[in-house]
């Protein structure tokens, strides 16, 4: 503690530029780390409360998947001897139709029973009337709002509001108003509450539930109601206590969530290249203090300890101000991912407030602080080795010995042998991993070696620009390589980082078009929501036949799809057409005959599946698969395997007769509509849109305009990838900036020894910007090489573990061409404090300096 | 006499004593739902619900009945306010069990079950419950007879009755009282978890059609301090009724 009181804090407040870069690396990973998983958990955990708030004192829940089930199932629970309570519910999300209000989740329930299960708590209007079931179940135009989006709307008791349903615009009229609590916090408070009845006709549910919502019978263990409930429905019913929805919600969130995982982890391991760039500077500019130390008695094991205390204080300090950073964009991505999982998943959730757990934070500050002791090992080593002898001796330090280059790459080597063992042994997700792992390690013992070879293949080109100022960079790199490739790595890691992410995007990006322009070819959607991921709301069957009708239609294909559990994930289930779907969209198989892979799953033999969901599934053809449905389990073979992306989680393509035996549910989400080649798409729009004027909701999307849409969607999937990507980038040049400005200052009195033989300052100048130009272009082609590497890498983990899709390797050139001159003119900018400090300052110190 | 044999007798007194109070109860209430039988009922009622303020609430509904107690049939429909108006409730009353109710919503075309968990919630808003609206049968409850008591001047048979398992009721015993003149049932205190949960009182008696009835029956939910007030009119006994209007395919017809 004294050794850090008299040596550390002296230096630190002598270097507070240079201490703030070095703890930045650090904030910046713990910010990153941080930010995202409190984000993270702050989504599901407003999912969560909706949910709990939602199920109020329900115990269990009866579900079937997305697809509901008869109202029949109801009677079957409620006779249940462990039932005490068994309540039905729809939830839909609905346009509030309020600017700036955004969705509402209106949960349709049966009032006759319900408030056994869920308190109201009404607080405002006529008692008489809003505590009155009766007026509230007679007129299906009633509904109760939340205070808080009363308040919100100035809405009161008797007020209409306006909802989209699909029976059109439908105005209700606010029969009561619920206290701001429980119930009426779930999500964000925009919530409503409807006869279930009436939801089930404005929301097109036909006589189904989404769910029972069960209390058990007072005396009876949940479990023991949960099995026997299990016995009473059979496999096809999920019966799970609420928090289960929860766990369906983190399994739709895993691939965002490993990504989230894997950019947290670059950023840290980024920030220790920092840590330790800095650490092993403030080494060399201090050995002449280690040796006077060590002079005077200090052993090794106190000069270790001195440096790893003081990278543990940097660690911890780094990391509270990560911390808090990160506690302060969460909000921000919170809502990024809040819309993300709307758009992409259609879950209704909001995380109105960031929430954090306590281990997450002390997990954050151990990281960090972890993280930057780990850093400051070798620094740390390299002190304790100091001879006092050799303490003046500067510059010898960093060199990197011929003995050394050969160990490195013999043990690169070796480790080289053993990735590419990993690899290919497949089977086994661990040894692929840790192949991942090995390849990072190797291309880190290679990086001095490269950067000096880079470095010296660099020179000649250094001097033919400026033969003076060119030498003297390249022989700075060369004569440092600890130094050089500390910085090098830096920015190679987060180049790797970025070209992977971009790489992956772009192939993600391509690909999703691909399946677009063969899946999605008809000429018009006719969807009961704009919201194409809004399955909440659906048409009947009989639509079909009546857009047919319609002059200038050709062909209607209807389209059933929800999401099922299956093997305890949600997956989604489209019933269509199947034979009218090969006809017009054929998609190539990456498994199965294209010749009888649609016959057999059209006449309901067989069943066709995403290859998204054969991979995260491990489903192969010919599997017999077994889906439990309400009316009994199907058990087919999987006789086509198909390119799709209707869903991240995977999709099962069935005949839409089969989904109607064993759901009974022949409700359509969307009507696939082929024109006649003469007839025009605006016109063909208009009467379709004209003929349920009035009487249903209904939105007609061109192919352009659902495209567009599913892109829209995509970027917004990617804009987090976008956000990943900034960050590396913003950590690459963070790195640029740290080392270059260190590495300077390291080279004072030799800047100044050059100064005091006559060199100019413009010479001076020049030999700083090329240097740091130098890093930068070191960085860029061993992070374009590396970033090949981890690309594939990426991509394997995207097909095995995150989405399942197959995607083809493309090095994102352009990407890649357009950090050249991001990377090239942030070292530049870097370059211009350390340049002119170096030339303003003054000789003698400069000359002092060590 | 010995100490034991003391004891010995009083206590076959004592039992003597609850049996005869038990059997002399159940003739008491046998007698009193025979003098209400009749094979159908109808009327016009009046629902008026008083709140803690004292703000009145009024709904206006008509009942029909086919046959009595345990073996009737039961058709409520709503007239006012116009906001419930054709809103219709069917309860099919068992001898052996509680009662099957559905009720039917015009506006949206629906019928529902009111299910047997759902008994105890308010009657719409009313100081009723579902389960206040079954018909009781003699036969549903074990009865002792706990001695005589005046309501409103008229003396009673002050009667215990607790429901028996097969019931399924959300009140664990009942007080009723049977006034001693005609057999009418003047109150009903009704417990739950040994607590008084309702009060119901009969006044208004008149001869109808040689029944004796009430034609105001207030009913208190002393958790609440509320009261609603069912006033009957029009009453009238043994008028020819069909079986098929007691049928959920009825109650659908507005």
């Amino acid at each position: 503690m004294m050794l850090l009181r008299l040596m550390s804090w002296p230096y630190i407040r002598t270097h507070v530029l240079r201490t703030l870069l070095t703890v930045a690396g650090i904030v910046l990973g713990v910010a990153v780390f941080v930010g995202m998983h409190t984000a993270n958990q702050s989504v599901l955990l407003a999912f969560n409360q909706t949910v709990d708030r939602i199920a109020g004192k329900t115990q269990l829940q009866v579900s079937a998947g997305e697809t509901g089930f008869n109202e029949e199932v109801l009677e079957t629970v409620q006779a249940s001897p462990s039932v005490g309570i068994a309540v039905p519910a729809i939830e839909a999300v609905v346009d509030s139709g309020i600017v700036g209000q955004g969705n509402l989740l209106v949960l349709g329930t049966d009032m006759t029973g319900d408030r056994g299960l869920r308190d109201y708590d009404l607080e405002a209007g006529d008692e008489a009337v809003i505590d009155d079931p009766l007026v509230f179940l007679a007129q299906p135009d009633s509904l109760i709002v939340t205070r808080e989006f009363a308040d919100r709307n100035h809405i009161v008791v008797d007020s209409q509001i306006k909802l989209g349903t699909v029976l059109g615009d439908r105005t209700f009229t606010v029969r009561g108003i619920m206290a701001a609590s429980g119930l009426a916090s779930a999500f964000g408070g925009n919530i409503a509450i409807m006869d279930i009845y009436a939801a089930q006709r404005m929301f097109g549910r036909g006589r189904t539930f989404d769910r029972i919502d069960v209390a058990v019978r007072e005396g009876v263990e949940v479990a023991t109601a949960q099995a026997e409930l299990r016995t009473q429905l059979g496999p096809g019913f999920q019966v799970d206590p609420p928090s289960g929805r929860g766990r369906q919600f983190e399994a739709m969130t895993a691939a965002y969530s490993m990504m989230v995982n894997i950019s947290s982890l670059f950023a840290l391991f980024i920030g220790m290249f920092i840590i330790y760039n800095s650490f092993s500077i403030a080494v060399t500019q201090r050995r002449s203090e280690i040796g006077i130390l060590r002079a005077l008695g200090a052993t090794r094991a106190q000069i270790r300890w001195l440096f790893l205390g003081e990278s543990a204080v940097t660690g911890l300090v780094g990391s509270l101000a990560g911390v808090l950073f990160g506690l302060l964009i969460a909000r921000g991505i919170a809502a990024s991912i809040g819309d993300l999982m709307s758009g992409v998943y259609g879950v209704a959730q909001r995380a109105e407030e960031v929430s954090t757990s306590p281990w997450l934070l002390g997990a954050s500050l151990v990281i960090g602080v972890l993280t930057s002791v780990v850093a400051a090992l070798i620094p740390a080593r390299q002190a304790a080795r100091v001879d006092p002898v050799h303490a003046l001796q500067k510059g010898r330090h960093q060199v990197l010995t011929e003995r050394e280059s050969r160990l490195r790459a013999s043990v690169a080597g070796l480790l080289a042998l053993l990735a590419v063992a990993c690899i290919a042994a497949g089977g086994s997700r661990i040894t692929f991993y840790l192949g991942y792992v090995i390849t990072i390690v190797v291309a880190l013992l290679l990086g001095p070696i490269l950067s000096l070879a880079l470095a010296r293949a660099l020179r000649p080109l250094l001097r033919l620009v400026r033969p003076v100022e060119g030498a003297l960079a390249a022989d700075s790199l060369i004569q440092s390589p600890r130094r050089t490739s500390a910085s090098v790595a830096a920015v190679m890691l987060s180049l790797a980082l970025v070209v992977a992410f971009a790489g992956m995007a772009r192939a993600s990006y391509n690909s999703i078009i691909d399946w677009m322009e063969t899946a999605l070819n008809p000429d018009l959607f006719v969807m009961p929501s704009q919201d194409v991921v809004i399955r909440t709301l659906r048409f009947p069957e009989d639509m079909g036949a009546e857009i047919a009708t319609v002059p200038g239609v050709r062909r209607v294909q209807m389209v059933r799809d929800a999401r099922i559990v299956f093997r305890q994930t949600p997956v989604m289930v489209v019933a269509t057409d199947v034979l009218s779907l090969s006809e017009t969209a054929q998609r190539p198989p990456v498994q199965g005959r294209v010749d009888t892979m649609y016959r057999e799953t059209a006449v309901g033999r067989g069943l066709m599946v995403s290859d998204n969901l054969a991979q995260l599934q491990r489903l192969s053809l010919g599997e017999t698969l077994e889906i439990d449905a309400p009316h009994g389990t199907i058990r087919l073979p999987i006789v086509g395997i198909v390119i799709d992306y209707s869903d991240q989680q995977g999709t099962i393509l069935m005949e839409r007769a089969l989904f109607k035996k064993y759901w009974h549910d022949d409700s359509v989400n969307a009507f696939r509509v082929y024109l006649d080649p003469s007839a025009q798409v605006p016109e063909v729009r208009q009467q379709i849109l004209q003929r349920y004027a009035g009487k249903r909701q209904v939105f007609v999307l061109t192919n352009a305009e659902l495209k567009a849409y599913i892109l829209k969607v995509t970027d917004q999937w990617f804009g987090l990838t976008s956000v990943q990507i900034a960050v590396a980038v913003l950590v690459a040049i963070l790195g640029i900036v740290n080392t270059l400005t260190v590495s300077i200052t390291d080279r004072r009195r030799e800047l100044g020894v050059l100064q005091a033989v006559g060199a100019r300052h413009r010479q001076i100048r020049g030999t700083i910007w090329m240097e740091a130009l130098s890093i930068g272009a070191l960085g860029l082609l061993l992070g374009g090489a590396l970033g090949a590497v981890n690309l594939y890498f990426i991509l394997q983990i995207v097909q095995h573990d995150i989405a399942g899709m197959r995607l083809s390797y493309q090095f994102p050139f352009t990407t890649l061409l357009a950090l050249v001159p991001t990377i090239l003119g942030a070292a530049f900018i870097a370059a211009l404090w350390p340049a002119e400090s170096a030339v303003r300052g003054s000789l003698v110190e400069a000359l002092e300096y060590e | 006499m010995s100490r034991a044999a003391l004891v010995g007798l009083a206590m076959l007194v004592s039992l003597g004593g609850s049996v005869i109070a038990a059997d002399e109860a159940r003739a008491i209430v046998a007698e009193a739902q025979r003098r209400t039988d009749a094979t159908s009922q109808s009327y016009e009622g009046l629902l008026q619900v008083f709140d803690g303020k004292g703000k009145v609430s009024d709904k206006r509904w008509t009942l029909q009945r086919q046959g009595a107690h345990g073996q009737s049939k039961m058709v409520l429909r709503f007239s006012l306010p116009a906001e419930v108006k054709g809103v219709a409730l069917l309860v099919v009353n068992h001898p052996d069990r509680a009662s099957d109710q559905w009720m039917w919503t015009p506006a949206v075309e629906r019928d529902r079950r009111i299910a047997l968990q759902d008994r105890s919630t308010r009657f719409f808003g009313t100081d009723f419950s579902f389960e206040d609206l079954e018909e009781r049968d003699v036969d549903q409850y074990d009865y002792v007879l706990q001695g005589d008591d005046a309501v409103d001047g008229a003396m009673c048979w002050k009667i215990q009755s607790v429901p028996k398992q097969s019931k399924s009721s959300q009140y664990s015993r009942s007080l009723v009282w049977i006034r001693k003149d005609n057999y009418v049932v003047a109150r009903i205190d009704s417990f739950s978890k040994g607590e008084p949960v309702r009060r119901l009182t009969y006044t208004n008696i008149t001869n109808v059609q040689g029944i004796w009835t009430a034609r105001t029956l207030d009913m208190t939910d002393l958790r609440r301090g509320s009261r609603t007030r069912l006033t009957l009119d029009k009453l009238q006994y043994g008028a020819p009724m069909k079986d098929e209007d007691f049928t959920l395919q009825a109650i659908r017809r507005p």
